[in-house]
């Protein structure tokens, strides 16, 4: 048996053109024969039987061939074609890996695999990202249970930390109907009694209320499924009537004069609102009427948020004071062309909404994007930009990378300020030092910057931006990177200092609003 | 499966030549059997002997020789059989055919042809694996044009020769081998695909159908399967979705459709073969931070060979030479910028 091997015409291609056959398949050929045309960038070359006898094809016309592949065999006798005859089938020519075969992104098949989702289900043209399996298993959780996640079909929670009460079951917190239509009836009696009484009678009707749980004077919440968890204060004369739901978590507070309408509403742990607050408006008892408000998120004085359809703000979202969501528009006929408009607003985690800024029906807000004070925003906002004007528009990104050696300097820098602040507000702190750590006391606890944290001084408060180690007893560590408070210890000076921290943007849950006894 | 680029080229020229008989094909070992160093001129000359002329290898005359053919009226189609040998002809192109019509006042026209190979990744050395386009770039009343293996290369070549101007179309060794991709259906693979109404065309793709992008690579060429593979990747690893701007002409330089979709990704990144100083990639980031500076977010970042000559060892060539990888490297630095 012979075999004709592709062999490096050039050396520098790895394929060739297996341009034409010269003799049919199965053909009798002689020695020096030219059986096959074979085509390279600079060449085209025939190629000799090396031996006579009958010629098995393994590859068609028209293929590339990877060099140094068998293209044939001659086979010598009849029995060594009966063998070559069985392994026949022809050789396909291997296939140059293309990253294009593969439709779904890392990301999507990661999320489809940890929900056991099949992707040959998504039907669509282009690539399968992570927005279109998290879309898949919200229809079908919408399709198991009609009643609840259909109003959100379709509004892509992605990069949207939902509240964990969001997938609340339908009977926690559930009021006895018949006092619910009580509540709703008489609500006016219900809003003058005494705050714990409040409590207490909603705990003994079936609503969920946690330890610790301030129902201010004149309050009032009224919804058939009602869950506070532990520590949530809501401010004097608030008006909380949902249609289905309204779930807060835990340690969440209102100011004065929160009114909140919607169908339903899931607002998560470690909010801080300030007073005169409004959620609701036109179309509040709509079936689409769905607010959900991520974990830590601040909502600023006199914010008023529209929701006739769902309004999902992300975690750690700032919606400061003054600012407006709407839902839906109000005007003349649609069928005389003015535009009619209901739809749903997306603020991702971590988005900031400025002062006074407006954002309209069907806009989404991007991760960290920022929307500039008294800014009208009118269309969706990339996650990471920087918006501002009147329609806003994105001028440049958000924030920028900080290198290790600036955060170490900023680190250093703030050490500074806190140094000055206490000493100008009257404390006794000691000279700042700078040896291992940098640092200063203040009545008599270190309070110490390092880069990394390995291990710390008994009943100092260390700030670092690693953590290497776990500190030993009595030693608080602010992991100001990751914003995460190891240890334990510190008291009015931690306190002090987590104040100090807030306020350039670094808050250590839980309840990263409140200071109780600080120095500052 | 698609046709290979080096088919429908030669298909074009086979249909040009039917078509008119003032077209000439002029070039170095183009005669049949051989066909051309690349095989693009294959069949022509049994087919028209009178038409295609084989030369010496005298790239200066040569395009002497096409000037005067067109000025008195045919359509020859010059091969130079690597497009390093370009700078051969560069003092009959930049003081002849660029000027001869302004220069006699409109009454004679230079409707030649250039068609070269341009690039490396081949391991053909210093010499032979150029991308040297860019010295064309600055060059008046000429048309450059770089042909990709996405583009309708049949009707670039026709479009070339119809061309009352000097047309220089560039094409790639790789480029020759692979199948002419076209957009079916809106689409090549998974990525959204337009394409301009231009006579040079620009391809515009999108991994989202053009609804949002971070970025605008524009690119053309060689480039342009080595950043469809990159922006493939960050799609597919990093959820990163890029546009990219596919220019056939590179001059007169056509800005439209890489504003527009700067418009839509606030950033641009440009992806060229040659190297970077003073190439394709400047000249786009001048003008687009002119046009549109408001709807950047970032600066421009240039993907470009590294300034130097090309090295024969494959994996000297390979680091030299721009990757996809670069070109992911510049959208992470881009991202960088923003986050």
């Amino acid at each position: 048996m012979f075999e004709i091997v592709l062999t490096r015409e050039d050396a520098n291609t790895e394929f060739a053109l297996l341009a034409e056959w010269l003799v049919e398949d199965r053909a009798e050929v002689q020695q020096g024969q030219p059986v096959c045309v074979v085509e390279t960038t600079k060449a085209t070359v025939e190629i000799e039987a090396p031996g006579a006898g009958t010629i098995v094809q393994l590859y068609d016309e028209g293929v590339e061939v990877e060099l140094g592949k068998t293209v044939a065999r001659i086979a010598e006798s009849a029995d060594e074609l009966a063998s070559l005859e069985q392994d026949a089938e022809r050789e396909q020519p291997t296939p140059k890996p293309s990253p294009t075969d593969r439709k779904a992104t890392r990301k999507a098949a990661e999320l489809a695999e940890r929900h056991g989702v099949d992707l040959a289900s998504i039907e669509k043209r282009g690539f399968v990202t992570e927005k279109d399996v998290e879309e898949l298993i919200a229809r079908q959780k919408a399709a198991a249970s009609p009643g609840r996640g259909s109003a959100l079909a379709g509004l892509s929670t992605s990069n949207v930390t939902l509240p964990s009460s969001f997938n609340l079951d339908e009977s926690t917190g559930a009021l006895d109907p018949s006092f619910f239509e009580r509540l709703r009836s008489d609500s006016e009696s219900f809003r003058l009694l005494p705050p714990d009484e409040k409590v207490a009678i909603l705990r003994q009707y079936g609503a969920q209320i946690g330890e610790g749980v301030v129902l201010g004077e004149g309050s009032l919440v009224a919804a058939p499924q009602i869950v506070i968890e532990d520590g949530v204060e809501i401010g004097p004369r608030a008006t909380i009537r949902c249609e289905e739901v309204v779930a807060i978590g835990e340690s969440s507070q209102f100011g004065a004069d929160l009114e909140l309408l919607c169908r339903r509403a899931f607002l998560g742990a470690g909010i801080w609102a300030g007073r005169s607050i409004r959620f609701g408006g036109g179309g509040h008892r709509d079936p689409w009427a769905v607010l959900t408000v991520g974990d830590l998120a601040f909502v600023g004085d006199e914010a008023f948020v529209n929701v006739c359809r769902p309004v999902l703000i992300g975690r750690e979202v700032f919606l400061t004071m003054r600012s407006l969501i709407v839902t839906h528009n109000v005007g003349h006929s649609l069928l005389e062309g003015f535009e009619n408009r209901f739809a749903p607003v997306v603020l991702e985690d971590r988005a900031q909404v400025g002062l006074g800024a407006v954002i309209y029906a069907g806009c989404r807000i991007g991760a960290e994007a920022i929307v500039a004070s008294n800014s009208y925003v009118t269309g969706d906002i990339p996650a990471g930009a920087f918006a501002i004007g009147v329609p806003a528009k994105v001028t440049g990104s958000s924030s920028h990378k900080v290198s290790r050696s600036r955060q170490i300097e900023l680190g250093r820098r703030m050490i500074d300020d806190l140094h000055e602040l206490l000493a100008l507000r009257g404390h006794e702190v000691s000279a700042i030092r700078d040896d291992d750590a940098y640092g200063f006391e203040v009545g008599g606890v270190p309070v110490l910057f390092v880069p990394s944290f390995g291990e710390g001084r008994p009943g100092a408060v260390m700030l670092t931006l690693e953590v290497g180690g776990e500190p030993a007893e009595g030693v608080v560590v602010l992991d100001l990177v990751e914003r995460k408070l190891h240890g334990s210890g510190g008291g009015d000076v931690l306190e002090s200092v987590r104040e100090f921290c807030r306020k350039r943007g670094i808050r250590f849950g839980p309840g990263p609003w409140r200071y109780r006894g600080g120095l500052v | 499966m698609s046709k290979r680029c080096v088919q429908v080229l030669n298909e074009a020229l086979h249909e040009v030549f039917a078509e008119r008989d003032d077209v000439y094909l002029l070039g170095e070992d183009i005669l049949d059997p051989y066909g051309g160093a690349f095989k693009v001129s294959q069949g022509l000359s049994d087919a028209y002997p009178d038409r295609v002329l084989t030369t010496p290898i005298s790239e200066a005359s040569l395009f002497g020789v096409a000037a005067g053919m067109a000025l008195r009226g045919q359509r020859p189609i010059l091969e130079i059989m690597f497009g390093d040998f370009i700078a051969l002809g560069l003092d009959q192109i930049v003081n002849g055919i660029a000027k001869f019509r302004e220069m006699y006042d409109d009454q004679v026209t230079v409707p030649l042809v250039v068609r070269t190979p341009m690039g490396g990744r081949r391991g053909y050395g210093p010499t032979h694996s150029q991308s040297l386009e860019k010295l064309l770039l600055g060059v008046p009343n000429i048309v450059v044009v770089a042909a990709s293996e996405c583009h309708d290369l049949r009707d670039l070549v026709v479009t070339a020769v119809e061309d009352e101007r000097p047309v220089f179309l560039i094409e790639n060794k790789l480029m020759y081998g692979r199948p002419n991709r076209r957009p079916e259906d809106g689409h090549i693979g998974e990525l959204s695909v337009r394409e301009s109404s231009a006579p040079y065309p620009a391809l515009t793709f999108s991994g989202t159908d053009f609804s949002e992008g971070t970025a605008t690579i524009v690119t053309y060429g060689g480039m342009v399967p080595v950043v469809l593979d990159a922006v493939t990747e960050l799609i597919l690893e990093h959820e990163i979705f890029c546009e990219v701007v596919a220019l056939s002409q590179l001059l007169p330089i056509e800005l439209d459709p890489v504003l527009e979709s700067v418009a839509r990704t606030g950033a641009l990144v440009t992806a060229e073969e040659g190297t970077l100083t003073g190439g394709f990639g400047a000249e786009i980031a001048a003008r687009v931070q002119e046009a549109c500076w408001s709807d950047l977010r970032g600066p421009v970042q240039r993907v470009a060979a590294r300034d130097g000559i090309i090295p024969s060892a494959r994996p000297l060539e390979d680091a030299m030479l721009p990757s996809a990888h670069d070109v992911v490297e510049a959208i992470v630095a881009l991202e960088a910028v923003r986050s």
